[in-house]
C-alpha cells in the first residue's frame, strides 16, 4: 500500500510545526462546527440563558432581561413569517388574531379551567389550525394575493370576536404550573428559560424545513408556478402549509405572551390590533424575509431597541408611533432598493470584505499570471 | 312594531355603506390599473378627514368648503405613491407592491400625530354636515339629514364615474389599462398618467367616503377607516375584480348582510357581539362557492 | 354507470402508480448501495492511515535523508520568498513605467529600476546563503541515518492495515449483503402486489401495439379564439415525435393541453402507463401529471433562479420523497437516507448531461445554454416514459442545435423514454424525428415521416417556402 510510503519531505521541521498541526486540526473541527448553523441557534439560546441567570443572581438589570423576553416572544411569530414570506412569497396581515387566539386558549385553559400548559399549548394551536385552515382554504382557492385581505379581515374579527366573550384577561401566578403539579409552580424567570427553549426548538424546525424537500418546493412555488405544478408541487397544499406553519407559530407566542405578562386588556394593548401584525411584517422584511437569524435581527431593531432602550429616553416614551413611522419607512426603502434586508446588506459586506482580504494577500497586481 | 326597528336599521346603515362603496370603487380602480391591492387606502382615507377636521376645529372654517381640501390634498398624495414610490423601485413586483402599501400604513399613522394637532386631541366630536338630531320623520322611521346627503353625494359620484368610464376617452384608456397595461401603452395611452390619476381619484374618493364617515363616527386616529376598508376589499372579492360594478355589488349585499343580521339581532341580542363574525362568515361561504367573484370570470395564464 | 367504474379503475391505477414510485425508489437504492459501502469503508480506513502516519512520524525523521531533506526544506522556502520577491520586481517595474508615461526622464527611470532590481537579486543572494549556512550546520548537528525503527513499524502497521481492511470487508460485505437482500425482498414483494393488482385491472381502453400517447380529437378554445381545432395524432414508444407549424399555430396550447395546465374545450388524451393501462390525462390535476410518467421543459426557460442547480433536480424529485412533514421538521435518519440516495441519482444526471461542474452554483446568471440543458436534466430526473420539449433548440447556433440532436438521440436510446418535442428549426427536426405533425391555425396539415410531410402539398403552401432542406 502506496499510502503507507512516508513522504520525508513533508515532514516536521521544529517542533513548531507540530504545534501548527494541532492549531490547524483543533481550526478544522472549529470550521465544521460553524458550517452547522444549529450550533449558532444553540450559542444563541445558551447566552439568553446564561444572562436570565445573571439576572436572578442580581447582576444584570431584570427589567433588561424582561425586555429582551418579551422580544423573543416577537421573534417566534416573525420566524413563521420566514417560510410564509420569504419562501412562499406571501403576506399575511392576521397574525395578531392568532397571537390572540394562543393568548385567550392559555387564559381559559389556566384560569378559568384549572388545566396544565401542555392542554393549553395544544388547544391553542389545534383552534388556530381550524381557523387557518379555513381562511386560508377560501383565499387561496383564489390567488395567493388575495390572503392578505382575508387574513386582515380574519384578524379584525377575532380581535372583536375575543373582545366580546372577555376584555381583559388574567393568569395568577400559581395558576401556571408544570405538569399541574401544585409544587413545581413557575416564576418568570423560569418562563424566560421556556420562551428560550421554544425559540431554539423553533429555529431548529424552521431551519430544518428550509433545508427539505418541503422548503425547495416552496422555493420552485415562490420563483415559477409553471415548473412547480409540471414537476408535482400542489400550489394550493405547500401554500396552505405555510400559511398553518405561520399561524401555529403565532399561536405559541400568544401562549408564550400570557405566560411571561400574564396580563392583557383587549381593548387598550394593541398587541391584537393591525399595528402588531404591521410591525412583525416589517421586522421580517427589514430583517430579511428568507433568513433565521435576520427575522430574529429584525425583531430586535424593531421591538427591541424600543423596549430595552428607548422606553427609557423620555421623547420616544411620549410618541410611541415614532417606531411605527420609523418601521414603515424602513419596510418601503428596504423593499424599493434593498429586498433581501439586513441579511443581503451583511452578506454584500462579508463579499466586500473578503474581496478586500485577497486583494490585500495578491498584492497591487492581483494573482500571478504565471 | 319590528318593521319599523328594521327599516330604521336600514336607515342607519347608510352613511357607513356609502362610506364603504366608494371606498370599493377606490380599491378597484387601483386593483385594476396597478394590480395590487392598496392597504393604505384607509389611511389616506383618513388623512382627507384629518385635513377637514384640522381646518374646522382648529382653524374654524366651514365643513363643506375644508371637505373639498381634504379631497385635494388626498388626492395629490395619492398620486405621489404613486410617481415616487412605485415607479422608482428597483425590483419590486406584484408582492413587494402589497408590502410597500402597507408599510405606507405605518408611515401615515407614524406622521399623522406629528403634522395634525387634531390628533392630541382628547376626544374629536362626529362632525357631520348638517347636525344629527334634525331630519325628517317617515311614519315611526327617522331619517336624519346628514344621511340623505351621504347618500345623494354618493350616488352622483358614483354616477359621475360610471358615465364617465364608459362613455369618455378617460373611462376608455382605464378600461384598456386595466385589460392590458403594455397593449394600452402601444395603443398610444399614456399608461404612466393614467395610472397616477387612478392613484389620485382613489385617494380622493377615499377621502370623501371619510369625510361622510366622521359625521356618525368620532375621528379617534388613522385606523377609523380600517373597518370600512376591509370590507371594501371583502366587497372586492365577493363581486369579483373582473369588473368595475362587480365589487359595488358586492360592497351593498356586504352592509345587506350587516342589516339583516343585525335585524335578526333583535330578536336574539345575544348575537350582537358575533355580527361581525356571522357577516364575515357568509361572505366566505359565497367566496368558496364563487372563488372568482359573483360576477367574475376565471382568467387563463398563458405558459 | 360508466362513469363510476371509471373511478374504480383509477384507484387501482393510482395504487399501481404509488407501488410503481416505491419500486423505483427502491432500485435506486439499490443502484446506490455500492457507492454506500464504499464511501464507509474509505472513511474507517483513511481515519487508520492518519493515525498510522501519525505513528510513523516519531521514526521519520530519523530515517530520512537528511541531505535530501535538509535540501527541500531549502527549496520550499525560497519558493515561497520567490513569491514575495516576484512582487516587488512588478512593483519595481510598474514604476519605472509609470514614471515614463508620465513624461519623466528615460534613462533615469530605467537606471532607477536597474538599480532596484540589482538590490533585489542582491537580497535574495543573501537569503540563500544564509538558508545554506543554515543547511550546513543542520548537516552537521544530524548526520545519522537509522532506518531500523522506521521499517519495522511500518511493516507492523502495514500488517494491522491488512488485517483491519479485510476484516472491515468482510464485516461490510455481510452488512450489505443483507440490506441488498432486504431491499431486494422489498422489491420483489411490491412486484408480485404490482403483478396481482395488475391482474385486477380490466382496462376497457386499449390503445394500439405501440402507441404511447393517444390524442383524438383535441380541441381548445379560448371563448372566440380556437386554438386548437380538432387535432388528433398517436405517438409511439420509444419515438421521437415533432410538432411543427408557424407561430401562433397552437403548439404550445397543445403541450399545455397534454400536461393539463390547461383544460381542454374537447378532445380525449390517453396515454399508455403500461399494457393494460390506459389513462385519460384529461382526469388529472396538473401537478399529478408527472407521477404518470410525463415530464416537460418549458419554453421560456422556467429553472428556480433562487437555489443551485442540483437542489434544482431535486426539486423535480419532491413526489418521490416518503418522509412526511414530521420527518423533515427534525432531519430523522429516514430523510437524510432519501437525501443521499437522490442526490446520488441527481449527480448521476448531472455527470450524464455534463453539468457536473455546475452542481453548486446559484442558477442565477449562468448562460442560456446551460439552463436549457438544466431544463432537460431535470426532465429527466423523474424517470418519465415521455418527455415533452418546448422548442429546445430556441436560441441555440449551429453547433448548440447539433449537440442537442445528438442528446436527445442519446437520452432516447439510454433511458428508453419517448420523446414528443415542438420545433422551429426545420433541420433539427428533419433530421432526428421519427414522425412529424404539421399544424397551422390549430388545425393538422399533414402527419407521418419527415419525408411525407415535407413533401405534403398544404404544409409547403404553409410556410416552409423556398428555406426548407
Amino acid at each position: 500500500m502506496n499510502k503507507l510510503n512516508r513522504n520525508y519531505l513533508n515532514m516536521p521541521l521544529y517542533r513548531a510545526e507540530n504545534e501548527r498541526r494541532s492549531v490547524e486540526n483543533t481550526l478544522a473541527l472549529l470550521n465544521k462546527l460553524r458550517k452547522n448553523p444549529v450550533v449558532g441557534y444553540v450559542i444563541f439560546a445558551l447566552i439568553l440563558t446564561v444572562t436570565q441567570i445573571l439576572s436572578s443572581a442580581g447582576l444584570v438589570n431584570s427589567s433588561f432581561v424582561y425586555a429582551i423576553g418579551s422580544t423573543l416572544i416577537f421573534c417566534v411569530v416573525s420566524l413563521g413569517f420566514c417560510l410564509l414570506l420569504g419562501y412562499s412569497a406571501l403576506a399575511s396581515l392576521g397574525t395578531a388574531g392568532f397571537i390572540g387566539i394562543g393568548a385567550y386558549c392559555t387564559y381559559y385553559c389556566l384560569a378559568e379551567w384549572g388545566l396544565t400548559i401542555g392542554v393549553a399549548f395544544i388547544m391553542s394551536i389545534v383552534i388556530a389550525l381550524i381557523v387557518g385552515a379555513i381562511v386560508g382554504y377560501i383565499s387561496l382557492r383564489i390567488e395567493g394575493i388575495y390572503l392578505a385581505i382575508v387574513t386582515l379581515g380574519i384578524s379584525q374579527i377575532i380581535k372583536e370576536v375575543l373582545a366580546a366573550l372577555v376584555d381583559t384577561i388574567k393568569i395568577k401566578g400559581s395558576q401556571i404550573t408544570l405538569f399541574g403539579i401544585d409544587s413545581l409552580k413557575l416564576k418568570t424567570e423560569s418562563i424566560f428559560y421556556i420562551i428560550v427553549g421554544m425559540m431554539l426548538l423553533l429555529m431548529i424546525i424552521t431551519h430544518n424545513i428550509m433545508n427539505s424537500p418541503t422548503g425547495r418546493a416552496m422555493l420552485a412555488m415562490k420563483n415559477s408556478t409553471s415548473a412547480a405544478q409540471a414537476f408535482g408541487i400542489s400550489l394550493m397544499k405547500y401554500r396552505l402549509l405555510a400559511f398553518m406553519i405561520s399561524i401555529i407559530y403565532a399561536a405559541i407566542a400568544g401562549m408564550l405572551f400570557m405566560l411571561y405578562n400574564r396580563y392583557v386588556s383587549n381593548s387598550s394593548s394593541t398587541l391584537f390590533t393591525l399595528s402588531t401584525s404591521l410591525n412583525i411584517l416589517g421586522a421580517v422584511i427589514i430583517g430579511g424575509m428568507k433568513s433565521i437569524w435576520g427575522t430574529v435581527a429584525g425583531t430586535f431593531i424593531i421591538y427591541g431597541i424600543d423596549k430595552m432602550f428607548l422606553q427609557d429616553i423620555e421623547f420616544f416614551r411620549e410618541n410611541p408611533t415614532l417606531i411605527t413611522l420609523f418601521c414603515g419607512i424602513l419596510v418601503v426603502v428596504v423593499i424599493m432598493f434593498y429586498p433581501g434586508g439586513l441579511a443581503q446588506l451583511l452578506m454584500e459586506v462579508k463579499y466586500k470584505v473578503e474581496a478586500f482580504i485577497r486583494k490585500k494577500k495578491e498584492g497591487k497586481y492581483g494573482k500571478d499570471l504565471g | 312594531m319590528p318593521i319599523a326597528s328594521y327599516l330604521q336599521i336600514l336607515i342607519g346603515v347608510i352613511p357607513s355603506m356609502c362610506a364603504g362603496i366608494l371606498a370599493t370603487f377606490a380599491v378597484t380602480l387601483i386593483f385594476k390599473t396597478s394590480y395590487t391591492t392598496n392597504f393604505a387606502q384607509g389611511v389616506i382615507s383618513a388623512i382627507g378627514a384629518y385635513v377637514a377636521v384640522e381646518l374646522t376645529l382648529v382653524y374654524g372654517l366651514p365643513l363643506w368648503a375644508v371637505a373639498f381640501v381634504g379631497v385635494i390634498v388626498a388626492f395629490i398624495v395619492g398620486v405621489a405613491i404613486d410617481v415616487l414610490i412605485f415607479r422608482n423601485g428597483r425590483y419590486v413586483n406584484a408582492l413587494g407592491k402589497q408590502i410597500i402599501t402597507m408599510g405606507l400604513i405605518s408611515i401615515f399613522i407614524g406622521l399623522i400625530p406629528f403634522v395634525f394637532k387634531v390628533a392630541q386631541f382628547e376626544s374629536v366630536p362626529v362632525l357631520p354636515f348638517i347636525h344629527l338630531t334634525q331630519g325628517i320623520t317617515v311614519g315611526d322611521v327617522f331619517i336624519q339629514y346628514n344621511t340623505i346627503i351621504s347618500l345623494v353625494v354618493t350616488v352622483v359620484l358614483l354616477v359621475a364615474v360610471f358615465i364617465l368610464l364608459q362613455k369618455s376617452k378617460w373611462g376608455l384608456s382605464v378600461r384598456a389599462t386595466a385589460s392590458n397595461e403594455i397593449v394600452a401603452g402601444m395603443m398610444g395611452i399614456n399608461t404612466k398618467v393614467i395610472t397616477a390619476v387612478s392613484w389620485g381619484i382613489a385617494g380622493s374618493f377615499g377621502a370623501v367616503a371619510a369625510t361622510l364617515y366622521i359625521g356618525n363616527v368620532t375621528l379617534s386616529s388613522g385606523y377609523i377607516m380600517t373597518t370600512t376598508q376591509i370590507n371594501a376589499f371583502l366587497a372586492g372579492i365577493l363581486g369579483g375584480f373582473a369588473t368595475f360594478y362587480g365589487p359595488i355589488f358586492g360592497a351593498v349585499i356586504i352592509y345587506m348582510l350587516n342589516v339583516l343580521i343585525g335585524c335578526i339581532c333583535i330578536h336574539v341580542p345575544v348575537l350582537s357581539n358575533w355580527k361581525p363574525a356571522i357577516v364575515y362568515f357568509i361572505v366566505m361561504l359565497l367566496v368558496l362557492w364563487k372563488p372568482h367573484g359573483l360576477f367574475g370570470k376565471k382568467m387563463v395564464k398563458k405558459v | 354507470m360508466a362513469k363510476i367504474l371509471d373511478k374504480k379503475l383509477s384507484s387501482v391505477q393510482n395504487k399501481l402508480l404509488s407501488l410503481r414510485q416505491k419500486l423505483d425508489f427502491y432500485q435506486e437504492e439499490l443502484d446506490y448501495l455500492d457507492e454506500k459501502y464504499q464511501a464507509k469503508m474509505d472513511k474507517v480506513l483513511s481515519a487508520f492511515i492518519k493515525k498510522a502516519d501519525k505513528k510513523l512520524e516519531k521514526y521519520a525523521f530519523e530515517a530520512c535523508d537528511k541531505e535530501a531533506y535538509a535540501q527541500a526544506v531549502i527549496e520550499e522556502k525560497l519558493q515561497k520568498y520567490d513569491v514575495k520577491a516576484y512582487m516587488k520586481h512588478r512593483e519595481a517595474n510598474h514604476g519605472a513605467a509609470k514614471a515614463i508615461f508620465a513624461g519623466g526622464n528615460v534613462s533615469e527611470a530605467l537606471a532607477k529600476n536597474k538599480e532596484q532590481i540589482a538590490l533585489i537579486n542582491a537580497k535574495r543572494k543573501e537569503y540563500i546563503d544564509r538558508l545554506e549556512a543554515e543547511k550546513a550546520e543542520f548537516l552537521q548537528k544530524n548526520s545519522a541515518t537509522s532506518d531500523k525503527a522506521y521499517n519495522e513499524l511500518s511493516k507492523q502497521l502495514k500488517a494491522e492495515f491488512d488485517a483491519k481492511e479485510n476484516e472491515l470487508k468482510v464485516k461490510l460485505d455481510g452488512k450489505k449483503a443483507k440490506e441488498k437482500a432486504s431491499i431486494e425482498a422489498k422489491i420483489s414483494k411490491l412486484q408480485s402486489k404490482i403483478t396481482e393488482l395488475h391482474g385486477q385491472l380490466k382496462s376497457s381502453d386499449k390503445l394500439e401495439d405501440d402507441v404511447l400517447l393517444d390524442i383524438e380529437g383535441l380541441k381548445m378554445y379560448f371563448g372566440g379564439l380556437k386554438a386548437v381545432d380538432d387535432l388528433s395524432f398517436k405517438v409511439k414508444k420509444g419515438e421521437i415525435f415533432g410538432l411543427i407549424g408557424p407561430n401562433g399555430a397552437g403548439k404550445t396550447t397543445v403541450f399545455n393541453c397534454i400536461t393539463q395546465f390547461y383544460k381542454p374545450t374537447a378532445g380525449k388524451i390517453r396515454f399508455a402507463i403500461s399494457e393494460n393501462e390506459v389513462i385519460t390525462l384529461t382526469d388529472y390535476k396538473v401537478h399529478d401529471i408527472v407521477l404518470k410518467g410525463i415530464s416537460r421543459t418549458f419554453q421560456n426557460i422556467e429553472v428556480v433562479k433562487e437555489v443551485t442547480v442540483l437542489e434544482n433536480l431535486l426539486i423535480a424529485a419532491t413526489r418521490y420523497y416518503n418522509s412526511n412533514l414530521f420527518t423533515q421538521m427534525f432531519h430523522l435518519p429516514a430523510l437524510k437516507r432519501e437525501e443521499q440516495i437522490m442526490r446520488a441519482k441527481a449527480d448521476k444526471i448531472l455527470k450524464y448531461m455534463d453539468l457536473y461542474s455546475y452542481r453548486d452554483r446559484l442558477a442565477w446568471g449562468l448562460p442560456y445554454g446551460v439552463l436549457k440543458r438544466i431544463e432537460i436534466a431535470r426532465a429527466l430526473m423523474c424517470n418519465p416514459k415521455l418527455i415533452i420539449l418546448d422548442e429546445p433548440a430556441a436560441g441555440l447556433n449551429e453547433s448548440e442545435t447539433a449537440d442537442l440532436a445528438a442528446l436527445i438521440h442519446k437520452i432516447r436510446t439510454d433511458m428508453g423514454c419517448t420523446i414528443l418535442l415542438v420545433e422551429h428549426d426545420m433541420s433539427l427536426v428533419m433530421s432526428i424525428c421519427d414522425h412529424i405533425c404539421a399544424i397551422s391555425f390549430g388545425k393538422k396539415l399533414a402527419c407521418g415521416t419527415p419525408a411525407e410531410v415535407q413533401a405534403s402539398k398544404e404544409v409547403q403552401e404553409a410556410y416552409l417556402g423556398s428555406g426548407g432542406e
